[in-house]
């Protein structure tokens, strides 16, 4: 059974139908519309824009450096430690919250889908410094999204460059061990961002390049560093290490080392067969099946090479290809599509929203930092990131701080003015996403979220979605008739089976609840 | 006589405690209303059809027995006898003392005017409703808030979207829940089962998450759903005790397709439970004045069927509890399970409309007038203060 090509358009290259939604793409001409308005328009985050999130960033790491050098003199400040750290935890749920906005409310569901991508394919993990709490929004809405539909290097270049990946995979470690610096202190070379660009944004694991390759990036990126006070990428020759550097077969620095090194091997980089093999494959894996189809990944290879890697004439091949429209349902929806788009379902209105995300802010204002969100500490421990099966799928009693606002006096609570609910926005929202093992913007390693069924689709999955679902049903969905619900949510992706289970369900809560967990509203 | 200080709850519906989801998997909302004076009403919905046959059981109908050769009993079964002719389910046993105390009083054979379609969603929705037009969206008991004479000022609005239908509408109504949750009933685990049937992977992962966290994981913790809702229940007498006069709340897991037998002991207990509870924390005062209803959008069908359960029909069962019941009795004119006497041949024959029992109990509680009862509570309903669950 092939399904209509809206139903496609809007379930595997979006994030799912919208009730009454006008602007729901019906073809592949559409979803290319939404790719060209959706780098042009602003997204919701970070909440104070470019240059306000900038100047807030700066003088918090200012504030806090102030600190550090108080303390090294004996007289620390754990207050302002402590309220400083808070703040940008904030600045964090905020822009976590915001990012669900921005995929529920846009009207560029592919887009979105490709902004998600792309901040995968380049991740970075918002715990990995104090500043990364407040600049990993940046990351994604100044260096990426405004790229995902031009040419790969620029990219490629935007995303590799920025203040967050360069403190997310520790150049600021990497020194050139023949350089002056290398020499004067000893220090060396840190493989990591060499490593990644190739195995990872580029050429692909398994592609062809040596260890020999990757330290010859490596190398060629020394010098290249970010102000840890300024968040300003500079280039800094007295780190570089001298001499000629060779990377697959080429070699940089012939007249003397420069930034104009590392700049020329990002741009061969994204000439590379391999890269356009690698990437293509990948977004065929994101949005058609885990084992992608090879004429379609073909097809989008062509499309690279002929237009030298624009990633418009890429989806534009991925999308004329008919493969790319049938087949449904081989794709499991990662936590973030699945919430997102059972938010979409349930047509939650943006006041409802805004009211929500006023409650978690008023909650801010009062409550203290919970035990969940303390301080990661700035470098983070690998085994402790969340990942599909970590340790964040446990299932914890309710903490001793989930009594906040809890009275155990009846009176008092009774009393007490309306009471906002940052607790369901939370556990609806961001809260949801770190149960389910998907926290916004803290991939568990620089390789990104997995994108396989096998990955995901696991008993505890299951059960946190079930979870959810009840949840947001009933906050969300107590008018819903339950069968209408089907037939808006998944169309003609309903199997008859699920109709007719739906319809009989013993309440209206699950019947509604059934729709969100049915195997075809999970799957794409 | 306060019982209140040994327990915490949260306010308006959800997680006011959490930032775990899981751990809180099902709210089921508790909604509540003040009204002036010491008498107290509560409802409790039934969702999935109640299978009033087997709570009450006509064993003294000589049709019953071959009608259900499985989930029959007698009194020499296990049944306890109530009146030689009908006897309580034995996993009800513990709402005997009411029974002897006169504080329980069943109502046979009873429904609302929904006929014949039998879907759950639109009996719920005319149950709560309590209109003919399954159009109506706000609830009865919201409607009858605004015909209570009130001598006190109104308590501040505070709308949670987690509201139940029955008291949905324009009059003020908290919604509290109990900190602790209420896992999935039995009847939705089995028909997340059959949703999962023609997906292998789903249905694996589904059967194991149940099989593995049967006993501790709070959605699936089945057996452990009675305390769940008998921490609702607690919440909710306690706060009648205090500031309320009104509350509602649901017991979900009554659609017994398949197995009645172990399903339907495991929710009848619950209720049970939620009704013994009620009453121990709201403390003899405020039980001496409170009326306690509690009905099910239709029953179930008088045969078994071939997987040990019953399907959709229509006649009921309303249980009533509460110090200000006239007890001890079963209402209801009791239609007979002969081939002839059923509906269409398959279902108890309503005799009784649920919406004037309903409308008894304001009346009885509140002082409500008949004029108000039937044209704003329950419009169009035929009702007197003559009426048979008046009459002492």
């Amino acid at each position: 059974m092939t399904l209509s090509r809206p139903t496609m358009a809007a379930i595997r290259f979006g994030y799912g139908l919208k009730p009454g939604d006008e602007n729901a793409p019906a073809s592949a001409a559409d979803l290319m519309k939404q790719v060209e308005r959706g780098a042009k328009a602003k997204a919701r985050f970070p909440r104070e824009g470019f240059e306000g999130r900038r100047e807030t960033a700066l003088r918090l790491l200012s504030v806090r450096a102030a600190e550090a050098k108080t303390a090294q003199a004996g007289k620390p400040n754990p207050d302002l430690r402590r309220d400083t750290l808070r703040e940008a935890d904030r600045m964090l749920r905020r822009d976590s919250f915001a990012r669900i906005m921005q995929a529920v409310y846009s009207h560029n569901g592919f887009f979105e889908r490709l902004a998600s991508f792309w901040i995968d394919h380049f991740s970075v993990n918002a715990r990995k410094t104090y500043a990364m709490r407040m600049i990993v929004s940046l990351f994604e809405a100044e260096a990426i999204r405004p790229n995902i539909g031009g040419p790969f290097v620029n990219l490629l270049h935007a995303a590799v460059l920025h203040p967050a990946m360069l403190f997310y995979l520790d150049q600021n470690r990497s020194v050139g061990p023949e350089s002056q610096a290398g020499l004067r202190n000893g220090t060396g070379l840190n493989e990591n961002l060499g490593r990644e660009l190739l195995e990872l944004h580029t050429m692909g694991a398994g592609s062809g390049y040596t260890q020999e390759d990757v330290r010859g990036a490596a190398l060629i990126l020394t010098g290249v560093t970010v102000d840890g006070r300024t968040l300003a990428v500079g280039y800094r020759r007295a780190r570089a290490e001298p001499g000629r550097l060779s990377l697959l077969g080429k070699v940089y620095g012939e007249e003397g080392r420069s930034d104009a090194d590392h700049v020329a091997m990002l741009d061969d980089l994204a000439k590379r067969p391999e890269t356009a093999r690698h990437v293509c494959r990948k977004l065929v894996k994101y949005f058609i099946a885990d084992e992608p189809p090879a004429e379609i990944v073909e097809a989008m290879v062509a499309a690279w090479t002929a237009s030298d890697g624009n990633l418009t004439a890429v989806y534009q091949a991925m999308l004329d290809h008919p493969r790319a429209w049938d087949g449904e349902g081989q794709k499991f929806k990662q936590p973030f599509d699945f919430v997102v788009s059972g938010l979409r379902a349930l047509d939650v209105k943006e006041a409802d929203m805004t009211a929500l995300a006023k409650a978690l802010d008023d909650e801010d204002a009062e409550v203290p930092l919970r035990p969940d969100e303390a301080e990661d500490g700035d470098d983070m421990v690998q085994a402790e990131k969340p990942g599909p099966r970590g340790a964040d799928m446990g299932r914890p009693d309710a903490a001793a701080s989930a009594e906040d606002g809890a009275a155990s006096d009846i009176k008092k609570s009774a009393t007490k003015a309306a009471a906002p609910k940052p607790g369901f926005a939370r556990a609806v929202t961001f809260g949801a996403l770190r149960r389910m093992g998907q926290p916004v913007w803290q991939p568990p390693s620089p390789a990104g979220f997995a994108d396989d069924a096998q990955a995901w689709l696991s008993p505890s999955q299951l059960s946190e979605r079930i979870a959810w679902a009840r949840l947001a049903v009933r906050g969300l969905g107590k008018d819903l008739d339950p069968a209408a619900f089907l037939s808006t949510t998944l169309a003609d992706a309903a199997r008859p089976d699920t109709t007719k289970i739906v319809a009989q369900a013993p309440n209206k809560v699950h019947g509604l609840t059934m729709v969100l967990v049915s195997p075809e509203f999970n799957r794409r | 006589m306060d019982a209140s200080n040994d327990f915490r709850l949260s306010r308006r519906g959800f997680l006011a405690s959490a930032c775990c989801l899981a751990a809180m998997p099902v709210m089921t909302p508790v909604s509540f209303a003040a009204a002036p004076g010491d008498a107290r009403f509560v409802t409790i919905i039934l969702r999935g059809a109640m299978d009033g046959l087997d709570l009450l059981q006509p064993y003294g109908d000589a049709a019953y027995a071959g009608l259900r050769p499985k989930l029959a009993l007698t009194p020499d079964t296990g049944l306890t006898d109530l009146d030689g002719r009908f006897g309580l389910h034995p996993a009800a046993k513990s709402l005997m003392p009411l029974w002897q105390a006169r504080e329980l009083a069943f109502v046979h054979a009873v429904s609302t005017p929904y006929r014949n379609e039998r879907s759950h969603f639109d009996g719920q929705d005319i149950l709560e409703s309590g209109g003919a037009d399954k159009r109506e969206r706000n609830g009865w008991l919201n409607r009858a808030l605004a015909t209570i004479p009130r001598t006190a000022s109104r308590r501040a609005i505070d709308i949670n979207t987690s509201m139940e239908l029955i008291l949905s509408g324009p009059n003020d109504v908290d919604v509290w829940s109990a900190q602790s949750d209420v896992a999935l009933a039995e009847d939705e685990v089995r028909f997340l089962e059959r949703l999962y049937a023609g997906d292998q992977s789903f249905s694996k992962a589904f059967e194991e998450a149940v099989r593995t966290d049967m006993s501790t994981d709070p959605l699936y913790a089945g057996g452990k759903r009675g305390s769940g809702v008998a921490d609702m229940a607690k919440l909710a007498g306690n706060l009648l005790a205090r500031d309320y006069r009104i509350g509602s709340f649901s017991i979900n897991g009554w659609d017994t397709h398949v197995n009645q037998k172990a399903q339907f002991a495991q929710v009848a207990g619950t209720l049970a439970l939620a009704i013994t509870t009620l009453k121990e924390s709201m403390g003899a005062d405020a039980w001496s004045k409170t009326v306690v209803l509690a009905m099910t959008e239709f029953g179930r069908t008088a045969r078994e069927n071939g997987s040990g359960g019953t399907d959709h029909g229509t006649g009921g069962v309303a249980v009533l509890a509460g110090g200000a019941v006239d007890g001890g009795k079963i209402f209801g004119e009791w239609p007979g399970l002969g081939e002839d006497q059923l509906y269409e041949g398959r279902d108890l024959m309503p005799t009784g409309d649920l919406r004037e029992l309903a409308a008894a109990m304001i009346h009885k509680q509140y002082g409500v007038s008949v004029g108000d009862l039937t044209t704003k509570v329950f419009p169009g309903l035929s009702f007197d203060a003559g009426s048979v669950y008046l009459r002492g």
